[in-house]
Order: structure tokens, then C-alpha cells, then sequence
């Protein structure tokens, strides 16, 4: 293979070193109008009065939309559980309220964006606050207020699994581990906050260029809560500042279309825009949900583990988002990558006034495999074991059935990913099992008060959507030329979202094709001229568009070899169906394809200021095939940094539905100087039978291990267990305190 | 929600060359802020803190942006050195590596390209992180206003949150650093919540130094950050320095009367209860290092 496998120049690196690159925010249109956003600011009211008209009457003002101009105020990835506009007159029941703190009451748009914020300031509204629901325990509990009482219930989702006698199983076990697990949310951070411009272009129709990770969900959406045709709205990614899940959902797109939709029925025809500040974007989009992970789970003392309860209760916040399938992924994976003869598992996903929480890289796998890495540590402690040889008799194996009663897709790793990271790490394995590093390796900290330590964890993760969601890819291969291709035009949807996935793109298309990678041309990430390709996320884009694109491509080629000029290939790729799972029991066939992932982690802990550093993390991933190994090499250290933050210092303060860090300044993540020493990326290839060229996704997959990997580290450091993070200063030094007072 | 501003008010700005015409502008009556890296300001004013009608620019006033060795190894600091200038400059590295260390820990490299001592002391935040080496190098801070200048002692310069000594019409044109006393070593340690751009939750600077005068034969100056309304001195552990045999147990006695002295809150990035417990770990440490410093010169 010639392009496969190559550590090719990004496509896009030198529009974004020189700084050519544009992203949504630096896009201006002749004749521009501005947007500005007026905000709920309280975490939960009903909208007792809104009046504009002191806003619209403003000099500059063109015009103020609330809820009763959006023809189908409502819009939701998974369910349309949520206003565009909050407030009275429009036909959504209940939309009159506001649930969180970063609802959207309405839009100005003006000359400048100094005059649509002063018009903000002249909207009128009334608020009649409502009680504030800031615990999903308390909001699942009979009689709590409920945030959408058209439901009935704060419970938004519900999955069960029963797999064989949980009850019978713990009887016979030897040991059993019980833990409660709180994760905390996470905010996305990424480079460029929210922005973008809605416009109608050449044939009508009204269209929005900013930053998402679906063009065609984007479209729907917006078709949706405007009451139009698809074709008649369009959605173009120009350039993406990272999103990491963070913009799956919307924020900017259908206010925008609405705007430049109701002002072209008024007859003004002129593009808006809106950037938000860094202020808004914290509290204008989703964040990683927190959880409640409460586990029991017993073994024998051979080191097997017969029995796994879990109750698994998310806090959705005000809105569903894709809080239903966040959750699917939990209640698959807080049993871990292992074969356990008795599973049960009752999930939860419930509303609080929180902002809602969403997609975030992981997508809900972090949460399971913290809870599930955690008992695996403590069984392994409990029962005088090492945490490899505990790990290795329990991983699940080619045929072996999971929690959900099904087999994993073939090719299953997980075993050899555990040994290779275990001994790059330092392990050795002798005649009695595996043994960890001696403690001296770690090196010796310079003063007394700082401890060394060392832990690992393991995890999979799906590639691709879940548990029936519709699946599929499509890939447009245009081929141009007399005698010979001359150029290669592809067509797709993929965003972009810093990943490298149009590098990838590209190097796939040139090798399907066997061209050099200069004659291929891409077009790409707007519906006008792609199909839909599913969004950037599920770690699927590598997988789904490779399967895609060499469809597309042998169709081309077919066309080619037949005289067709320009010879063009469409091709739809559909993996393998899943099925969602069963109602009672949670039998299903979850996914098509997955990623295996180990990790060791080393720390410090300061004992005097309860500081933990990361030394050494040392990530094995296997990754099927790397299609670009230096792009692999950036997710890993990028994952790998995202979750040091998330574990040690991410700490995201909402106190009674108000946020206390809106800033980078007070919401911190980690800097150069705070990132591991050393992390070593281990690309291990056990292709994925029905991967491109045996790709499996890999962009999630190394952040899943890692905060569980650091609890077990510090653990070993300190030998305090801590079940609730982040790891900040002052939660170790209270714990150490604690465990000092008899 | 109050709204966040897109951008900031509209303003004039005035770069001066002149004091007088600083005092002039200030006078006229139109709200006006001085202006130096502007690192402070302009956050605030896209805030909304306040909207002055005219920004006066005073970095390019005479000798605001100079370093210059004053009689007997002082050093004049126009009040508009940017802290990376400061950091790097050759004699604060040589005579005040305290005041060296102070200026490099603040924020990122970027912001120290803007942000100046001036600045960051007239802001009189109580995390400022110059102000507790220019409390214990004992500076004096140098104004000048309509009628002729000021020294006004370091000690006697924070007022309050955000409040300092200056007067109406005054600017700060200078920090002069008296001569060091004879074989001083100085440590400046922060602990923010990450290593590089964080507020301090907790500053401690120490200046120790042998003195035959003293009963123990040394005199040290601390000085902490971010636990108190301003940037204090701690005279009571200073006090236990001078009068007991240095040691672990004179040092920990000493870092306790730190820990006493504070007076710290709650905010986002600790609680009350941490940064009293790390003003006592921070005073510890800086002492030792100062402590094993003067011994090693001994």
C-alpha cells in the first residue's frame, strides 16, 4: 500500500498555520447584519411577559424574534424536547419555560453588534421562578418537580439488563467489592467558540455556514423548526475549531436560519451573524454528564468474576440532546471489556435544571469505565492479585457474550492489548501470573512528602452508532480525465473537526484509486454537493467513509473502464445491523465494530498539598490499521491530555443552576506545563475484518482508561481510593487528612 | 444574565508624553483610566466594570519603560517594564532574583509581554504576584501628580481589594528597590491550580539574610499573596526568625504565624480552608529553601 499507512502532510495544515483558514467567525459578508442571543440567565422560570417592542423600536434594530415567530419551536437529536426560543406564543406546550441557565429567549439582529447587545438589554421579561432541580437523585424521586410535566416523569430514558442470577452468583463468590462512583461534567473547551452565518444563497435557500460535526443532521433540524423542505436549507462547514462532541447539537445553526429566513420574508434580503464569547459558549452548549454509579460486583478467588449489579443514573440536565444513547454506551460498559456470567444493570437518564449533557469524546464510555476499572482495581486488591493477571482472566475473548447476551463483532483484542501495555509498562510475567514493576522503577521522588505510584486500566469502545440507531456513509467519486484520471474529485460530508479526517479522506481515496494523493481533489461538508456521511463522532468517520469510499471508488473505476467521462461512483455503505436493547432482559446486538485500548499511568502526589502529577502514561490502542500513524500518534496524546484534565483538574462549578467558572480563567485545563512527562503511544494493527484496509475508529478510545487508570495509581501512591473526581488539590489533601484521623 | 459586551465601549486614547498633560486629562473632568499593558483594563472594560470616555496611554512617559542601578546597588524600575523585560533583565537577575522569580510567575509569557510591574501593583489585586517581593525588598513606590512627586513605601500602598494608595491625578511612575542588604537570599513560591497561568490561591515570598545584630543571628521579611484583602507582610513570623535558633521547629513556628496572619476566603479556586493550610506548606518551603540558600553561602 502507498497511501495507507503514510504519515501524509495534512491537507489542511497550511491554510491554518498561515492563518488562510477560515472559520465561521472570520467570514464577513457584504452587507452583514449581527445577532446577539438574550439568554434564560436563571436556571428555571416560566416566561410570565415578553415584550420587545422597546427593543425593535431601537435605531439600528432590525428586528427581535422570539418564540412565536419559529414555525416549529422545538428541535432534539434524539427527541424535540426543547424550545429554539423559550417564551409565550408559540404552539410547543410548555415552551414558555426556561430550564437552564443558557436557554435561548430570543435573537436581535441589528447593524452592529454593539446595538444588538444594548437591544438585548431592552427586552422586556418576566420570569416566575420555578424550583430549582440540581440532583438527578432528587429529580427521580416521586414528587420532584418536573422540568417537562407533559412527561409525567423527570426519567427520560430507562435500559435494564438481566443476564442469568446475580443474586445466586454473589452467594458463591469469595469476594465482593461495593463502590459508589461520581463523575463530574466536563466542559469541551474547544479553540473556537461558537459563530456563523445564516444567509440565502443563489437558489434560495436558506443556509448556514458554521461549525458542526453533521451538515445533513444540521439541515434536518433546521428544516425542522422552520417548518421547511430539507432541500430547501443548507448547511456548510467551512472550517471547524475543534468539537470533541461539543457540537453535535445545536447552538448557533437554527437561530441563524430563522433570522435570515424571517427577514427575507420581510423582504430584507442580508446575511446575519453571530459569534459568542467565550462566556456564552460555556453556557450556550452541553456538557460530559455527571453520573451516579453505584456497584456491586463479586469474584471468586481464583480470580473470576461471577457477578456485576450496577444501577447507573445520569444527570441529563434540562434537555435530552443524545443523553439516550450517552447512556446506552454506560450501560454496556460499566461492566467493562469482560465476560461476566451475571450482569444487572438499571440505567437512568434523568432531567435536572443543569445545562443538558451530551456528547463529549467517550460518549459515555469514561463514566462506565471509571466504575467498572474501579471495582476491577479493588477486586484485584482485595483478593491479593495483580491487576493485569486479574484483567487477563476476565477480558472477553473471540465468542464470548456480552452483558447483553451477544458475541463482540470478530476480531476481538483486548487480552493482547492488556499484555502489550502491561509489558511496555514493566510488568513481567512468571510461572504465578503477572507481576507489576517494583516500585523502584517508578524512580524516587526528590523530598519525602511526594509518593510515587503506579496503575492501569483497560476499556473498549464502539465504532460507530449503537444499538439500532440508522447507519450509513456515502461516498461521491467523480473521476475526470480523456486517456489517463487526471483528477479525482471527491464528495463528502465528513467534518473536519481537526482530527484529520479530510487528510484521511484523501489518503484513502488515492489509495482505493491507486493515484497519487495530488490528483485527488476534495469537496466536501456542505449538503449542497455531498450526501450525508453521519456526523464526526461514535470515533466512525475513518471506518464509515473508508467503507465508503471504496465503494465509490471500484464503482468509478467500473464507470472509467466503460468509457464514461466523467466517470462517477456513488456508494452507500451500511455495516452490519445492531438492534436495540430488549426492554426487559437488554439482550442486543450493540455495535458492528470496536476499539481496544490499555493504559498505565504513573503519578506523584504531593501529600503536603495533595497535588498529583502524571509521570509516565504509556497507552496501547488498537487501532486495526493506522491508516495515518502521526495523526493516530495526535489523537492519542490529545485524548490522553483531555482526560488528565478531566481527572486532575477540570472542575466545573454550577451551584443552584448558576456557574461559577464561565472562563477559561476560572475553568481551567491543562496547560503545557501540567500535561504528562511522557506519553508513549502504542499503535498496535489486529485488523478489523470489516474495517477499511482493517481500520477500526480510535479517537475516543484513549481517554476512556485514564482517570480510572490515575485513581488506582494514586491508590497505589497514598492508599486512599477516591471514587469522586476530579483529583483536584483539595479533594486529595482532604482525603489524606481524613484517612490520617483514626 | 448580564449581557456579555461583544467588544469594547468606544474610547479615545491619548498616548501622553508629558505628566503635565496627564494631569492635564485627568482633570478635565471626562472619565479616563490610565493605561499601561493594558492586561486588566481591557478585560474589565469588556466586562462592562467601567467605560471610560478617554484611555490614557502613560507607557511612554520619560523613563517608565527603563531599568536603571540607582547609588549603592538600588535599582529605579519605571513603573511600565513589561514583566518578561523584568525577568530577563541582567541586574534583577543578578541583585533581586526574588523579584525576577515574582515576575516570571505571573500568567503566560504573552500576557507578561503586556502586563508591567506598574500594572500589576496599581491593580492591587491581592493575588498580584510582584507585591510580596515588593513588600519584603522593602520598595518604594515613586508617584508623580500636580503637586510633584511622592514615595510612598510598599507597605503603606495597598488599600484594599483593588484599592491603593494613589491619589487623584497621581500616576506611578517608578518602583525603586533599595539597595539589598548584604548576602540575601529570596524565594518567591506560587501555587496556582495549574503550573502556568493560574491566579495564585497562595504566594509567599522570603527574604532572609545574616544579620550579627539579630538574636539568632538572621533577619528574614515574608510577605504572602491571595490570602487577605491586600498583599501582607508577617511581621510575627519575621519576629520568630530574629529572636530563635533557625531550625526545622523555629521554621515550622514560623510558617504556623503565617498560617495565623492570613486571612483567607472562599472563591472558585480554593476553599478558605485550603489556602490557610497551604499558607503554612508554602511559608514552610520557602523558608527552607531561603534557610538551606543562606546555609550553603555561609
Amino acid at each position: 500500500m502507498t497511501h495507507v499507512g503514510k504519515s501524509e502532510k495534512r491537507v489542511d495544515a497550511l491554510g491554518k498555520v498561515t492563518g488562510e483558514t477560515q472559520f465561521p467567525g472570520d467570514i464577513n459578508m457584504p452587507n452583514q447584519a449581527y445577532m446577539k442571543i438574550l439568554f434564560a440567565g436563571r436556571p428555571h422560570a416560566s416566561i410570565r411577559r415578553l415584550d420587545s417592542s422597546a427593543a425593535e423600536a431601537m435605531s439600528g434594530v432590525l428586528a427581535v424574534f422570539t418564540a412565536k415567530d419559529v414555525p416549529v419551536n422545538e428541535y432534539g437529536l434524539i427527541m424535540p424536547d426543547q424550545p429554539v426560543l423559550c417564551g409565550p406564543g408559540s404552539a410547543k406546550q410548555y415552551a414558555d419555560r426556561v430550564r437552564f441557565i443558557g436557554d435561548q429567549v430570543a435573537v436581535v439582529v441589528a447593524e452592529s453588534e454593539a446595538i444588538a447587545a444594548q437591544a438585548l438589554e431592552r427586552i422586556e421579561v418576566e420570569f416566575e421562578d420555578l424550583p430549582v432541580a440540581q440532583d438527578a437523585l432528587e429529580s427521580m424521586a416521586e414528587g420532584a418537580v418536573l422540568l417537562h410535566p407533559d412527561r409525567g416523569s423527570n426519567i427520560f430514558c430507562q435500559y435494564r439488563i438481566r443476564k442469568g442470577d446475580v443474586e445466586e452468583a454473589f452467594a458463591q463468590a469469595d469476594v465482593m467489592v461495593e463502590s459508589e462512583y461520581r463523575t463530574p461534567p466536563q466542559e469541551h473547551a474547544y479553540l473556537q467558540p461558537e459563530a456563523g452565518l445564516g444567509y440565502i444563497d443563489d437558489e434560495g435557500r436558506v443556509t448556514v455556514n458554521v461549525a458542526g460535526q453533521w451538515t445533513h443532521e444540521d439541515q434536518e433540524q433546521i428544516a425542522h423548526a422552520l417548518g421547511l423542505p430539507v432541500e430547501q436549507v443548507r448547511v456548510v462547514y467551512s472550517a471547524i475549531g475543534g468539537a470533541f462532541g461539543g457540537r453535535e447539537d445545536m447552538s448557533v445553526q437554527i437561530v441563524l436560519a430563522l433570522a435570515a429566513w424571517r427577514l427575507h420574508q420581510r423582504g430584507i434580503d442580508r446575511p446575519v451573524k453571530v459569534i459568542w464569547s467565550r462566556e456564552e459558549s460555556i453556557l450556550g452548549h452541553h456538557k460530559r454528564h455527571r453520573y451516579v454509579i453505584r456497584s456491586k460486583w463479586g469474584a471468586t478467588k481464583e480470580g473470576k468474576v461471577v457477578a456485576a449489579e450496577c444501577e447507573v443514573i445520569q444527570d441529563g440536565g434540562a434537555y435530552a440532546y443524545t443523553s439516550t444513547k450517552v447512556l446506552g454506551n454506560s450501560t454496556l460498559m460499566c461492566t467493562g471489556p469482560y465476560e461476566i456470567p451475571n450482569v444487572k444493570v438499571d440505567a437512568y437518564s434523568v432531567y435536572t435544571n443543569h445545562i443538558p449533557g451530551g456528547a463529549f469524546r467517550g460518549f459515555g464510555g469514561p463514566q462506565g469505565a471509571f466504575a467498572a476499572e474501579g471495582q476491577m482495581n479493588k477486586l484485584a486488591e482485595k483478593l491479593g492479585m495483580d491487576a493485569v493477571e486479574i484483567r487477563l482472566k476476565n477480558v472477553l475473548t473471540e465468542g464470548a457474550l456480552l452483558s447483553v447476551g451477544t458475541p463482540l463483532p470478530e476480531g476481538v483484542s483486548i487480552g493482547k492489548v492488556v499484555e502489550e501495555c502491561a509489558v511496555r509498562s514493566g510488568w513481567k510475567r512468571s510461572g504465578r501470573g503477572w507481576k507489576k514493576p517494583a516500585r523502584k522503577r517508578l524512580g524516587s521522588p526528590e523530598e519525602d512528602h511526594l509518593r510515587r505510584g503506579i496503575g492501569i486500566a483497560c476499556a473498549f469502545k464502539n465504532v460507530g452508532f449503537s444499538f439500532g440507531a440508522p447507519e450509513q456513509n456515502t461516498a461521491i467519486i467523480e473521476l475526470h480525465g480523456k486517456e489517463r484520471i487526471e483528477e479525482a474529485v471527491l464528495r463528502h460530508a465528513a467534518a473536519e473537526v481537526g482530527q484529520g479526517a479530510h487528510t484521511v479522506l484523501a489518503q484513502m481515496a488515492a489509495e482505493a484509486l491507486d493515484l497519487p494523493i495530488t490528483k485527488i481533489r476534495l469537496v466536501v461538508s456542505d449538503t449542497a454537493v455531498t450526501h450525508d456521511s453521519g456526523s464526526s463522532s461514535a470515533s466512525r468517520m475513518t471506518f464509515m467513509a473508508g467503507n465508503a469510499i471504496r465503494g465509490a471508488a471500484e464503482s468509478a473505476m467500473e464507470k472509467w473502464h466503460a468509457e464514461e467521462r466523467p466517470a462517477v461512483g456513488i456508494y452507500q455503505y451500511r455495516p452490519p445491523p445492531t438492534t436495540p436493547l430488549d426492554p426487559k432482559t437488554g439482550k442486543s446486538e450493540p455495535n458492528f465494530s470496536y476499539g481496544y485500548v490499555a493504559e498505565t499511568v504513573s503519578v506523584e502526589v504531593d501529600t503536603e498539598t495533595g497535588h498529583v502529577r502524571l509521570l509516565d502514561v504509556i497507552c496501547a490502542d488498537d487501532v486495526g490499521r493506522a491508516v495515518n500513524p502521526q495523526l493516530v500518534q495526535g489523537q492519542i496524546e490529545g485524548a490522553v491530555v483531555q482526560a488528565a484534565g478531566y481527572a486532575l483538574m477540570e472542575d466545573f462549578q454550577e451551584q443552584g443552576g448558576e456557574v461559577r467558572t464561565v472562563r477559561l480563567s476560572t475553568y481551567l485545563i491543562p496547560t503545557v506545563r501540567d500535561i504528562p512527562e511522557r506519553v508513549e503511544s502504542v499503535i498496535l494493527e489486529y485488523p478489523d475484518p470489516i474495517g477499511p484496509w482493517g481500520a477500526r475508529g480510535m479517537g475516543e478510545m484513549p481517554y476512556l482508561p485514564l482517570t480510572p487508570a490515575v485513581a488506582a495509581a494514586v491508590r497505589d501512591a497514598v492508599g486512599i481510593w477516591f471514587d469522586t473526581f476530579p483529583l483536584t488539590p483539595e479533594r486529595v489533601l482532604n482525603a489524606l487528612k481524613e484517612s490520617e484521623t483514626p | 444574565m448580564k449581557s456579555v459586551r461583544p467588544g469594547l465601549p468606544e474610547f479615545d486614547y491619548i498616548r501622553a508624553e508629558t505628566i503635565e498633560q496627564v494631569s492635564e486629562l485627568l482633570k478635565n473632568g471626562k472619565p479616563s483610566r490610565l493605561l499601561m499593558g493594558g492586561t486588566d483594563v481591557f478585560v474589565q472594560m469588556r466586562d462592562g466594570a467601567f467605560s471610560p470616555a478617554i484611555l490614557v496611554d502613560v507607557k511612554h512617559l520619560p523613563g517608565m519603560q527603563s531599568i536603571q542601578k540607582t547609588g549603592n546597588k538600588g535599582l529605579r524600575i519605571g513603573a511600565a517594564v513589561d514583566l518578561n523585560t523584568l525577568a530577563g533583565h541582567p541586574e534583577v537577575v543578578k541583585s533581586f532574583p526574588l523579584l525576577a522569580e515574582a515576575a516570571q510567575s505571573v500568567a503566560s509569557y504573552q500576557l507578561r509581554s503586556r502586563a508591567t510591574m506598574g500594572g500589576n501593583l496599581c491593580n492591587a489585586s491581592p493575588a498580584a504576584d510582584t507585591a510580596p517581593a515588593a513588600l519584603v525588598l522593602e520598595a518604594i513606590l515613586v508617584a508623580q501628580g500636580s503637586n510633584g512627586e511622592r514615595r510612598i513605601p510598599a507597605h503603606d500602598f495597598f488599600t484594599g481589594p483593588g484599592q491603593n494608595a494613589l491619589q487623584d491625578g497621581e500616576i506611578l511612575t517608578s518602583i525603586e528597590i533599595p539597595p539589598p542588604p548584604k548576602g540575601p537570599v529570596g524565594r518567591y513560591l506560587k501555587l496556582g491550580r495549574n503550573a502556568e497561568g493560574d491566579l495564585a490561591i497562595v504566594g509567599v515570598a522570603v527574604l532572609g539574610y545574616a544579620d550579627k545584630t539579630s538574636e539568632s543571628g538572621f533577619r528574614f521579611r515574608m510577605a504572602l499573596s491571595s490570602v487577605a484583602p491586600t498583599p501582607i507582610r508577617v511581621p510575627t513570623a519575621e519576629d520568630i526568625l530574629e529572636s530563635r535558633t533557625i531550625g526545622d521547629e523555629t521554621i515550622s513556628a514560623a510558617a504556623q504565624a503565617a498560617r495565623k496572619t492570613a486571612k483567607p476566603i472562599d472563591d472558585v479556586r480554593a476553599s478558605a480552608g485550603y489556602r490557610s493550610a497551604m499558607v503554612e506548606v508554602h511559608a514552610r518551603r520557602a523558608l527552607h529553601a531561603v534557610w538551606t540558600a543562606l546555609g550553603r553561602e555561609a
